[in-house]
């Protein structure tokens, strides 16, 4: 399977020594964008393996911490021009974003970037989400159940990832302006990890306001997921109490 | 395999035929009469997208052989298109005249990058000592 990148680069017509290098590269698919914004519209859209910023160190890392604020599980990296310093190294490292130094010699440029490519390979095809370290909003499950939690969430057209946490596991619900737009429970995704979330009485939720899910998985509008899963809800209950 | 030649030209072709599309739908959004606001924000898009086409054009067309062809009409389209602003006051002379070189830029790279994918296909199906010995075995012949 070909390993897909995203390049941002502002001059990619004469500053293209990597992606000449890229471009050689077996298995390796590339596409280029010029402009920050270009590559959060095109990050949306499709999926990427991995996300090179290519340019001047300082900006390059300022746009790489913008990218890893909307995307956490993306592999990002900055291609920098010259040595970098201390500070920039640390910035990198906080936010776990990779440095690599664009080298003179053309034969270690394409050393660097092979072991980028390789590494790849070995990356976990984790859905691309974003992240905002702050919960806006931590809860009960015992208190509030999922189906009020994301009833509220919903009418005020939040987007942003629900994280619940119980005993049966890890789920993570997407919202997008007010619609679940990817939900997934371990190997359940969409309307079957909706359906199984909905159940739970017992565990921890928060929530991070503004983080996007690439993938979409559910299409129905919350209404409809919320009639339907109440339903099959109270027929659970109907079973429980017969 | 892959030919570094190839994938180079073809990289360069899939950038600026990119930039012709987006030049094309900013001045489809000026023709258009019943979109009365034309914003800053797509007054500097069509500036910088101007300014990447003037940079590299002349490279490009020179690097795909295309240089003599098309370098005249390239130039027309991006002399008369200033603004978005710019191109809604043209003359609907003018206008037919620029989307007619617009469409001669765009259909002879659409086409040679049709040309370029059909070789990357070809080349993919092959190995590199597969493609050098197809290539020594098809050298012509010199009468000496």
């Amino acid at each position: 399977m070909e390993t897909r990148l995203l390049i941002l680069n502002a001059d990619p017509v004469f500053h293209d020594r990597a992606l000449a290098i890229l471009d050689t590269l077996e298995e390796v698919e590339t596409r280029i964008v010029r402009t920050f914004a270009e590559s959060v519209q095109v990050l949306m859209a499709e999926n990427f393996d991995g996300f090179i910023v290519e340019g001047e160190s300082a900006l390059a890392i300022e746009q790489a911490t913008n990218a890893r604020q909307h995307f956490p599980s993306l592999k990002i990296v900055c291609l920098i021009l010259y040595r970098h310093e201390a500070e920039i190294a640390a910035a990198a490292e906080q936010q776990e974003i990779g440095l690599l130094h664009r080298a003179r010699s053309e034969r270690r440029l394409r050393q660097t970037l092979a072991s980028f490519v390789r590494s790849l390979d070995s990356h976990s095809c984790t859905p691309a989400e974003g992240i905002d370290p702050c919960h806006s909003l931590i809860g009960n499950l015992n208190q509030f159940s999922a189906a009020e939690i994301l009833q509220m969430s919903c009418l005020s057209q939040r987007s942003g990832r629900f994280t619940f946490k119980s005993g049966r596991g890890n789920s993570e619900i997407y919202l997008q302006q007010g619609s679940v737009r990817h939900a997934v429970f371990g190997s359940l995704e969409g309307e079957s990890a909706v359906a199984e979330i909905f159940r739970w009485r017992q565990g921890r939720f928060y929530f991070e306001e503004g983080i996007i899910s690439q993938e979409q998985t559910v299409d129905r509008p919350w209404a409809h997921l919320l009639i339907d899963n109440l339903q099959k809800l109270d027929e659970t209950l109907e079973l429980v109490s017969v | 395999m892959r030919d570094k030649e190839l994938e180079t030209r073809l990289r360069l072709l899939t950038l600026q035929l990119d930039n012709w599309k987006k030049l094309h739908d900013l001045i489809t959004y000026g023709l258009d009469k019943t979109k009365p606001i034309i914003s800053s924000e797509q007054e500097h898009q069509f500036t910088e997208i101007r300014a990447n086409l003037l940079q590299e054009t002349e490279h490009i067309f020179g690097e795909l052989n295309i240089l003599a062809e098309l370098s005249g009409k390239a130039m027309n389209v991006l002399q008369r298109s200033v603004s978005v602003r710019g191109v809604r006051d043209l003359t609907s002379e003018d206008m037919r005249r620029l989307e007619m070189e617009w469409n001669a830029v765009f259909t002879k790279l659409g086409v040679a990058q049709g040309q370029l994918k059909a070789r990357r296909k070809q080349l993919a199906g092959q190995t590199a000592f597969a493609y050098y010995l197809g290539r020594l075995f098809r050298r012509p012949a010199i009468a000496c």
